[in-house]
């Protein structure tokens, strides 16, 4: 894994600032690892197993892009043996945090290694209470919607934490192998999924275009807003060029999705005649009494959303 | 006109941009904003090399604050019965991996809001509410609108005239609740209520309240239990009350700061504590700092997000690690400025300014320079009368040539620090 811009800040501030505490793990002789959001840390918990105590940063259901860390984030990345983020400027807090912890961790960015999909647009939309607020990305952050580049992550958080502990290695390899083998298993079954849409059908609408990987691998295209806000003055005209769009390409359904409040997705819905599909998790799990508390269950609910609303529309 | 670098350092020359590539100027800029104890005055300071930049007269000696932009610097002047507003002159824009800075002269815009007492001042994400005290309603405008030198005021009322505080969204105002029996004594609580007169939700009860700030979505109002958190759920602002640990002495807080970067507040506690708040962490999530003297004035680091600094009126100025609740380090900078006396005599403030942190003395008529990293002492800059509040505008951003085609819009419009 190469070292990271952001890991090398973090051992020049080591210098300056001091170190909470010593890492943990010779003391409580188990990995400290903290994830940043909750897809990351189910991976993180496949792979670790029994051997790491893990702290989830951004949780179900919530948005890393608008995450405000707290005094208690960086007490845990003072006291963590390895970081596990996404890179990609997914994680706008990331630096502060890091910089106020002045931790001595690895950070392990995920998407080194996977096939990233660049963003012509330099970015894309979140809705925060009604809100559009930009989240500038050059490359689109959203990897782990490839189930392929799903992979890498989990080849990177094994390769970190046997860089960590040598004595789990082993441990940490199988984990990754037979999980690596479910994600084979899913990567083909989303394609076979996918597939029983009829191709010009396979068209869906949602708030926020955190989706481009998974139109890239499985053939479904989706279409987002550009910066409508509901409570915008914009609003009306810029719904109104989406409605063209959705009408244009035959989009066949409109989703919500879990981080964002519903009131756009409603208001497209009704104004092109369409039914909302129900709810996909692009970037956080649901809780654990959910539909989707972790990753397999997240993209599998995903794909029975798409293919039940389109097929049954 | 653009004051384009003339008073800000240059410290890069080239940069890579946003895939594609693109000469640019790194450019740092920090401006001081300082008002006097006495003179209807505020100067504007060039942080980095001590020149005065300009000193703009107003009505009377003002409390200054700042948007979180850092584009706007409001003179509250309570005894003269006026607000005034200026532009910074300082402007980010950000585009995720750079932001872009724009720097031009200082101005004090053509915008004044006069009323008999205004009192508590607070702007969250673009929108300010201006409370006055004796006044049974609270004045909201945006910021951009001061910037346009174009106000529009709507008003939200609150119960009663009672000196309370008021915090403002898009389409609410949560407004402090006067206290019924006496509306001179302390609001007992606070409510959501609209700009059309109606109240959202229940009232939630705060005894004793007095003291706000915000620290990133989250807003805090301080009181005689606890701290009423505010967010936003669903396009409403959200009460929640967070009592005081049961593990802290008998206290509570009535003046608090927000931490930036990281989610905080820190707020008296007695003359002679602070109280650090991780609202995350609940019950546990209060610290407790001892300080060798009585408070004068705290400030939190914008940069280095987990300190916070206070000067005590031995004159001492203490770097406060929030993280581990304890004095980091102390540097004795001042003279000793008593508390006794009046809550308003000249003492000294705390601001930061990049890698400075800033401490008025009021009557010896300078600044005093902490360098933030070191923590050493590292000059002074000498101003003119008796300067009080302070307030510091500024930051690092890139300056290039807008011919360029960065590969990505620079139209949106959205928030940032």
């Amino acid at each position: 894994m190469t070292m990271t811009r952001i890991t090398r800040i973090a051992g020049a501030l080591i210098a300056a600032t001091l170190a909470l505490a010593a890492p943990s793990h010779a003391e409580a002789e188990k990995l400290s690892v903290v994830a940043t959001f909750s897809i990351i840390g189910d991976f993180a918990k496949t792979v670790g197993g029994d051997r790491i105590e893990l702290k989830t940063l951004v949780g179900p259901d919530s948005d890393a892009h608008v995450y405000e860390p707290k005094p208690a984030d960086a007490i845990a990345l003072a006291r963590a043996d390895v970081v596990l983020v996404n890179g990609l400027l997914f994680e706008g807090f990331l630096q502060r945090l890091v910089d106020a912890s002045g931790t001595s961790a690895t950070i392990a960015v995920l998407t080194d290694g996977a096939d990233i999909l660049n963003d012509p647009s330099g970015g894309h939309y979140h809705y925060v209470n009604g809100q559009a607020i930009f989240h500038a990305t050059p490359n689109d952050p959203h990897a782990w919607q490839s189930v392929r580049n799903a992979r890498t992550y989990v080849e990177n958080i094994a390769s970190a934490f046997c860089d960590a502990d040598r004595d789990g290695c082993p441990s940490y390899e199988a984990n990754a192998a037979a999980y690596l083998d479910q994600l084979d298993s899913l990567d083909a079954e989303t394609a076979q999924a996918i597939e029983s849409i009829p191709q010009d059908r396979r068209v869906a609408v949602v708030a926020h275009n955190a989706f481009r990987y998974f139109e890239r691998d499985y053939g479904v295209t989706f279409l987002a807003p550009q910066g409508v806000s509901t409570e915008s003055e914009a609003s009306a005209a810029d719904v109104a060029g989406l409605i063209r769009e959705i009408r244009e390409k035959r989009a066949a359904a409109v989703f919500a999705e879990n981080i964002t409040d519903a009131r756009l997705v409603e208001q497209i819905a009704s104004e092109a005649g369409l039914a909302l599909g129900g709810t996909l998790y692009s970037d956080a799990l649901s809780s654990a009494d959910g539909p989707a508390p972790s990753y397999v269950e997240m993209m599998r609910h995903n794909v029975s959303t798409l293919v039940d609303a389109i097929n049954g529309g | 006109m653009k004051r384009l670098i003339l008073s800000a350092s240059v410290v890069a020359i080239a940069a890579t941009l946003g895939g594609g590539s693109a000469l640019a100027e790194d450019v740092t800029a920090w401006r001081l904003f300082v008002s006097d104890h006495a003179e209807p005055v505020v100067n504007v300071i060039d942080a980095l090399d001590g020149d005065l930049l300009d000193t703009f007269t107003v009505k009377g000696p003002a409390s200054l604050y700042q948007s979180s932009s850092g584009e706007t610097v409001f003179a509250v002047q309570g005894n003269d019965g006026a607000v005034s507003a200026i532009s910074s002159g300082i402007a980010f824009h950000d585009h995720g991996d750079h932001a872009d800075i724009d720097i031009d002269d200082p101005k004090l815009l053509d915008v004044q809001i006069e009323g008999a007492k205004p009192a508590h001042f607070v702007e969250l994400q673009g929108y300010i509410a201006q409370w006055f005290d004796g006044e049974d309603e609270v004045r909201v405008f945006t910021e951009k609108a001061a910037l346009e030198e174009n106000l529009e005021i709507r008003t939200a009322n609150v119960g009663a005239a009672h000196h309370g505080v008021a915090v403002p969204y898009q389409n609410h105002v949560v407004v402090s609740i006067p206290n019924p029996e006496d509306a001179s004594k302390r609001p007992i609580g606070a409510r959501v209520v609209d700009f059309d007169g109606n109240t959202v939700g229940e009232d939630v009860a705060c005894p004793g309240l007095h003291g706000s700030a915000g620290s990133g979505s989250l807003y805090a109002l301080a009181c005689d239990t606890g701290l009423l958190l505010i967010s936003q759920e669903g396009g409403a602002p959200v009460i929640k009350h967070l009592p005081y640990a049961a593990s802290l002495p008998e206290g509570s807080s009535s003046t608090l700061i927000g931490g930036k970067g990281l989610q905080y507040f820190v707020g008296n506690y007695g003359a002679d504590r602070i109280v650090v708040v991780d609202p995350s962490e609940a019950e546990n999530g209060f610290q407790l700092v001892q300080l060798p003297t009585r408070r004068v004035h705290f400030a939190v680091d914008p940069i280095r997000s987990r300190f916070t600094y206070v000067i005590t009126e031995d004159g001492q100025l203490h770097k406060v690690d929030v993280l581990e609740g304890k004095i980091a380090q102390s540097l004795k900078l001042t003279d000793p400025y008593s508390m006794d006396g009046h809550w308003a005599d000249p003492r000294p403030r705390v601001a930061v300014a990049g890698d400075n942190i800033v401490v008025t003395d009021p009557l010896k008529g300078v600044l005093h320079l902490v360098n933030a990293e070191t923590f050493e002492k590292t000059g002074d800059i000498e101003v003119e009368g008796k300067p009080f509040n302070i307030v510091a505008v500024g930051g690092s951003g890139a300056v290039h040539d807008h011919d360029d085609d960065h590969g990505h819009d620079h139209n949106h419009d959205h928030d940032h620090d």
